[in-house]
């Protein structure tokens, strides 16, 4: 059975393409959002195994919404995708709990390769 | 007020390094090749600077950031609306041409590379000014590019005459798109090259 894997970001654009990116490599998109609060919904309701969390969004910010979905399931797997050098938030994003970070502009192998190891395969 | 040399070594210094880092992260986005030159950086008087915008006649798509510190920026990047579709095609690795009609995904791709952009320039801020900004989540707009430049001076500046700004053209290698990007010191711009100037 695919992993499921939620898909958070405020660009259209870059959901599409990371979509693109899970969908290819046999993963279930099960859903996507654009900012932290409905992420922590979806979360609640859904329990994917994985999501990706753009940092900078309207309304809930990547990192709150780390922190809100941890304290529903400590094990939750959430890797963060970034702009380049926004390192001070990343880092911030880290030590709130996420286990790996993309930064953008990335290649589909970067993607894969965090999203395989966050889920131990 | 400080000397006129100084300010404009400070700006073109900021601006060069920015757009270095910029024209990197852009080539990588849009996988293919890009070059962005800086046009100009200056201190413009508004009243002049809108007359020249005024006197285009371009349907724009623009990203407006907010860079918010220890000193504040705002920041725009603008795309004519034909020339977004172009980008959102490079992006999504669609052939060119393949996006017929504004839609949302043009309206993002210019959203994310204003995010891209505008995180560049914060970094390079960081590391070689040691000025920590953040970036705010992109507001796109579509509209003439006076009206769009117009907003984001009255956003900016409305209590002065003159304002900082760095012009830049970006050439996307082979589809010739021309965009332009600006960043505007708020509030005192002397404070914010005195503090630039003081670390060069």
């Amino acid at each position: 059975m695919s992993k499921k894997i939620i898909v958070v970001d405020d660009a259209p654009i870059i959901r599409s393409m990371l979509k693109d990116i899970l969908v290819q490599a046999g993963y279930e998109v099960t859903a996507e959002c654009n900012n932290g609060k409905e992420a922590v919904e979806l979360f609640r309701e859904l329990r994917p195994d994985l999501l990706t969390m753009d940092i900078v969004m309207p309304e809930k910010d990547g990192i709150e919404a780390i922190h809100d979905i941890l304290a529903i399931d400590g094990k939750a797997k959430i890797i963060m995708v970034t702009a380049v050098d926004q390192r001070v938030a990343l880092m911030k994003a880290i030590r709130a709990g996420a286990v790996d970070y993309i930064i953008k502009p990335f290649e589909s192998d970067r993607v894969l390769s965090a999203v395989r190891s966050a889920l131990g395969e | 007020m400080l000397n006129e040399p100084k300010i404009n070594r400070a700006i073109k210094l900021v601006a060069k390094i920015s757009i270095d880092k910029a024209s990197q992260v852009f080539s990588k986005l849009i996988k293919t090749g890009a070059r962005i030159e800086m046009e100009d950086a200056f201190l413009a008087d508004i009243t002049s600077i809108t007359e020249r915008v005024n006197r285009e006649n371009t349907n724009v798509v623009g990203a407006f950031v907010d860079l918010t510190g220890e000193v504040n920026f705002k920041f725009l990047f603008h795309v004519p609306i034909q020339d977004s579709m172009l980008l959102a095609d490079l992006m999504l690795r669609r052939e060119v041409g393949t996006t017929k009609e504004f839609d949302v995904y043009a309206a993002s791709a210019v959203q994310e590379i204003g995010n891209i952009l505008a995180s560049a320039i914060s970094g390079v801020f960081s590391s070689d000014f040691s000025i920590d900004l953040h970036p705010t989540p992109p507001e796109v707009v579509n509209d003439y590019v006076g009206t769009v430049f117009q907003e984001f001076l009255v956003s900016a500046a409305p209590e002065r005459n003159d304002i900082l700004i760095m012009e830049s053209c970006f050439h996307v290698i082979k589809n010739d798109i021309r965009c332009h990007m600006y960043l505007l010191p708020l509030g005192e711009s002397e404070k914010v090259l005195s503090y630039i100037i003081n670390t060069m």
